[in-house]
């Protein structure tokens, strides 16, 4: 994330003093594409006043749901157009039969897709070091930024200003 | 002469904020702290546990594969089916343990959609009881094929004998909604799972952490990360329901779309669904009381209060059972065939009537009779024994629809009465102590309260000012 | 696998006319409830033997079994017999049921199939077959020597898990219409007996086609005294009862 500078850490224990942070982080010249807030639970963007994040989970799930169907008429229509095989009174090509297994497909589709599609957005499982600390899983809201070289102590002072209960230098990790 | 009473408009206020303050929700402690609750839920575990657990898998090993070996090795000579009554006790747990493990995941499911305030610690439980319920389901279809090695011809895939299934029969409908639904339950198990994996990987050590490490992918909590785990959830919980009411209504159809009296009934996907739904929650209800009582640190999570809004739930699905209940059997009553007619008498004075009577006793008259008193319904043990009464009760009820119609057929000349075999309540049993092993094992690893969630819903739970009074108020936070 | 027939449509029967090929005719006034058709379809088609206990439990494998019925209270009984058998459907419900489509019908000879090698024992068809007549194999049956000597060449015997039910001797079928072929000539009516129609002493079952209106089935199909077993429930089966107000009336 940094190129000359070094990646800072200001660990909050509330989310108000984090979004006051993020904010004054702004102020003090840090682009937004340059700091990462990382939480324990999720916070809408609008509470800590960050840009929307844009996700394709749903275009899988839309993805997914269209395959699933077209599955569902092949086996139910392309099948006995392949092998037609004659059962009791009933039509080569049935109806019913369609939209029972259809719908079926259809979910099975959409949300093994939703399911691949949070993997693919999120890249997991990626084991690599990350920007990380375990005090995050217990509940405190990390704002990690990336500092010009020499700056360090001006920030340190602003963040702990607004009730940071640490700030610190921090070098990706093995998670 | 000054006035040293309090007036009693404060005096309430101040114990209906207290009683508030009862819910899990308005009882907030530091994130930490509910972490390393669970934590120790999941690794303190005495002897008693370990031996409960031995027992249980040995049970497991020689009363469920044992004899289903034998089963398959003898064939299904040895149960109680015969002719007319095909399907037997297998068929009615597999509806059965369908109930229940659908309810798992609906619950799980509606209550995040329609947003309570009591289902945040209840969501995990529920979710691991649709992934093992729905593996018994599949055990229980697999004891009643006649050959049981050739059942992957069900599933539709290219082969060299240019064969494929057949979708015209219910029971292929009903391969690819259970499939569906396993694939899906698993599915919404693991999502919401991810970030406490990634909580048991920051306080574990050893192979446990690298364990977790694994199984964590990585997870870290960025914005981008809860971003898409959210909307992933959101378009699972919805689409849970309809799959929830799909797939119990498609297992119905496997009776109703035959031909024999009492199973012919266009009413069966809607009461199927009212019963799986009846089931599940009185089994949900059960094993909540069942974790509050004998794990550590439950009581924090699962309250009285989870136990009341659980118990108004019951409440009202069992009326709902019992109207759809009794559409079932006054229409045939008034003006079926006779046929349909004797059936209802074989009902009710038949060999099978006790179990009919206590069907109706338990799925209707208790919860009716207890279910309105709100002390009764905030005690976990008395609603583990009503959730228990109704778990029985409906499995009465899917006996009597199995081999107890079955019965009576078109041809008087077959007439014949189910007698259950020692292999069938072994394979019953087997996969009753099977779901209970899972829930035992699954304890050491696995949360079976979901931290995030607590703390996301106690801080977006709090209590507000209004007037005088202190009301609950909520707000969206994610 | 190439098959060049056409797609058939939608349609009630598979048949043109509706009343199917292949079809007969038992006469309950003449059965004596002597159970020879019973016998020579169990050997003619190699069923199993269950043993009593089995048996007594309803696990018989006949696939033609005597239905008596008794009508009067003693001393003025009379008894009647209806030999049950598959009644080949032209509108089976015991066929879409079949997930793996072990129960289909045969296109060219307009009866019920039942494929052994394909069942997997789900028993959804048996359940739905509203005359009850298709019998599952429950166990592995033994056939101790010298009995096993009495195994038709002709037919496959069954394993554990499998369904099975009477096929109108459809090895004799294929059989007289290869030699019909070999020979450039039609099969003529009564070239053809099913086992049980073969053994039957009184000339109670007659077999023939039925698509056929001068066949010896089809004008005793027309008797005024036909009926056929649960007709109101649209199965379309292909066999015809006759039954009372004839010379030979009922049993006492």
């Amino acid at each position: 994330m940094s190129d000359d500078g070094m990646t800072l850490l200001a660990l909050f224990q509330e989310v108000d003093p984090a979004a006051e942070a993020v904010e004054k982080l702004r102020e003090m010249g840090v682009a937004d594409e340059r700091m990462n807030v990382v939480s324990g639970v999720p916070f809408k963007e609008e509470i800590l006043g960050r840009p929307r994040v844009r996700t394709h989970v749903p275009m899988f799930a839309l993805g997914g749901a269209i395959a699933g169907f077209a599955l569902a008429v092949f086996l139910i229509w392309g099948v006995p157009f392949l092998y037609p095989l004659y059962v009791g009174g009933q039509p080569m090509f049935p109806v019913p039969p369609l939209l029972v297994v259809g719908f079926e497909l259809i979910m099975l589709g959409m949300l093994t897709a939703t399911f691949l599609g949070v993997f693919v957005d999120s890249r997991f499982p990626s084991y690599e070091p990350k920007f990380y600390v375990p005090e995050i899983s217990d509940g405190e809201i990390a704002v990690f930024f990336d500092c010009p070289a020499g700056m360090q102590a001006k920030f340190e002072k602003a963040m702990q200003s607004l009730g940071a209960e640490s700030v610190r230098t921090v070098e990706a990790q093995e998670l | 002469m000054a006035a040293t009473a309090k007036p009693i408009q404060s005096i309430h206020a101040q114990e209906a904020e207290d009683d508030l303050r009862e819910n899990l929700l308005f009882d907030p402690r530091p994130r930490s702290e509910i972490n390393s609750m669970v934590m120790e839920s999941m690794q303190t575990a005495g002897w008693k546990f370990w031996a409960v657990t031995t027992f249980v898998a040995l049970f497991v090993l020689v009363a469920l594969f044992g004899v289903w070996i034998y089963l398959i090795l003898n064939g299904m000579g040895v149960t109680g089916t015969d002719r007319p009554i095909y399907w037997g006790v297998f068929l009615s747990n597999t509806v059965f343990w369908i109930g229940i493990s659908h309810t798992g995941a609906f619950v799980a499911a509606l209550l995040r959609v329609i947003k309570t305030n009591f289902h945040h610690a209840i969501t995990r439980v529920a979710e691991f009881m649709a992934v093992f319920g729905i593996i018994q389901t599949g055990l229980s279809v697999f004891f009643h094929l006649g050959r049981v090695w050739r059942s992957y011809w069900l599933i539709p895939f290219p082969n060299e004998r240019g064969l494929w299934p057949d979708f015209h029969s219910p029971l292929s409908w009903d391969f690819m909604a259970i499939t569906t639904y396993m694939i899906v339950s698993g599915l919404y198990l693991i999502l919401p799972l991810i970030p406490d994996l990634a909580m048991l990987r920051d306080h574990s050590t050893g192979w446990r952490k690298n364990l977790y490490r694994i199984l964590a992918l990585g997870f870290r909590g960025t914005e981008d990360e809860w971003k898409h785990l959210r909307a992933a959830i959101k378009i699972f919980s919805f689409a849970m329901i309809p799959i929830m009411v799909s797939v119990t209504t498609v297992v119905s159809w496997d009776f109703a779309m035959a031909t024999r009296p009492g199973w012919s009934s266009t009413v069966f996907g809607p009461f199927f669904v009212v019963g799986a739904f009846h089931s599940g929650v009185a089994a949900l209800v059960a094993l909540l009381a069942l974790i509050r009582i004998t794990m550590k640190n439950m009581k924090y999570f699962i309250r009285p209060e989870t136990f009341d809004s659980l118990g108004k739930l019951m409440l009202i699905i069992s009326m709902a059972w019992a109207y759809l209940y009794f559409n079932d059997y006054i229409v045939p009553w008034y003006g079926g065939t006779s046929l349909d007619r004797l059936l209802l008498k074989f009902h009710e004075t038949g060999p099978f009537a006790p179990m009919f009577y206590l069907m109706l006793t338990f799925n209707a008259v208790i919860p009716w009779a207890l279910l309105w008193n709100k002390k009764i319904r905030r005690s976990p043990w008395v609603m583990f024994i009503i959730g228990l009464l109704i778990v029985i009760g409906m499995w009465f009820e899917r006996f009597l629809i199995v081999p107890g119609s079955l019965t009576i057929s078109a041809n008087p000349f077959t007439w014949r009465i189910y007698q259950i075999s020692w292999v069938e309540v072994s394979l019953t049993l087997g996969t009753v102590a099977f779901f209970a092993l899972l829930y035992l094992l699954a304890s050491r690893f696995l949360p079976f309260i979901s931290p995030w969630e607590v703390q996301e819903g106690q801080e977006s739970h709090t209590i507000r000012k209004v007037g005088k009074a202190g009301l609950p108020s909520a707000s969206d936070i994610d | 696998m190439t098959t060049k027939t056409k797609i058939p449509e939608v349609a009630v029967s598979q048949s043109t006319t509706d009343q199917g090929k292949w079809g007969m005719v038992i006469d309950q006034d003449i059965c004596t409830g002597c159970q020879a058709c019973v016998a020579a379809c169990a050997m003619e088609n190699n069923v199993s033997f269950v043993g009593e206990d089995d048996i007594a439990y309803g696990r018989g494998m006949h696939w033609i079994r005597i239905e008596r019925f008794w009508k009067g209270d003693y001393p003025k009984v009379a008894s009647s017999y209806q030999p049950m058998l598959c009644q080949q459907c032209g509108h089976a419900p015991c066929e879409p049921v079949c997930p793996v489509y072990a129960a289909v019908h045969s296109a060219s000879e307009d009866l019920n199939l039942q494929v052994y090698n394909r069942c997997v024992g789900t028993r959804y068809c048996a359940n739905n077959c509203p005359y009850q007549v298709r019998t599952f194999n429950w166990r592995d049956y033994a056939r101790p020597e010298p009995l096993s000597n009495q195994l038709n060449p002709d037919v496959t015997v069954r394993q554990r898990g499998v369904m099975e039910k009477c096929t109108f001797c459809i090895q004799r079928i294929n059989a007289v219409e290869d030699k019909a072929a070999s020979e450039n000539r039609q099969i003529n009516d009564g070239e053809m007996l099913p086992a049980c129609a073969q053994a039957c002493p009184a000339d109670a079952i007659t077999f023939g086609r039925i698509d056929d209106p001068n066949s010896k089935v089809s004008q005793k199909a027309r008797d005024g005294r036909g009926f056929m077993a649960l007709e109101e429930l649209g199965t379309l089966p292909r066999i015809t009862y006759l039954k009372g107000g004839s010379l030979h009336g009922s049993n006492g």
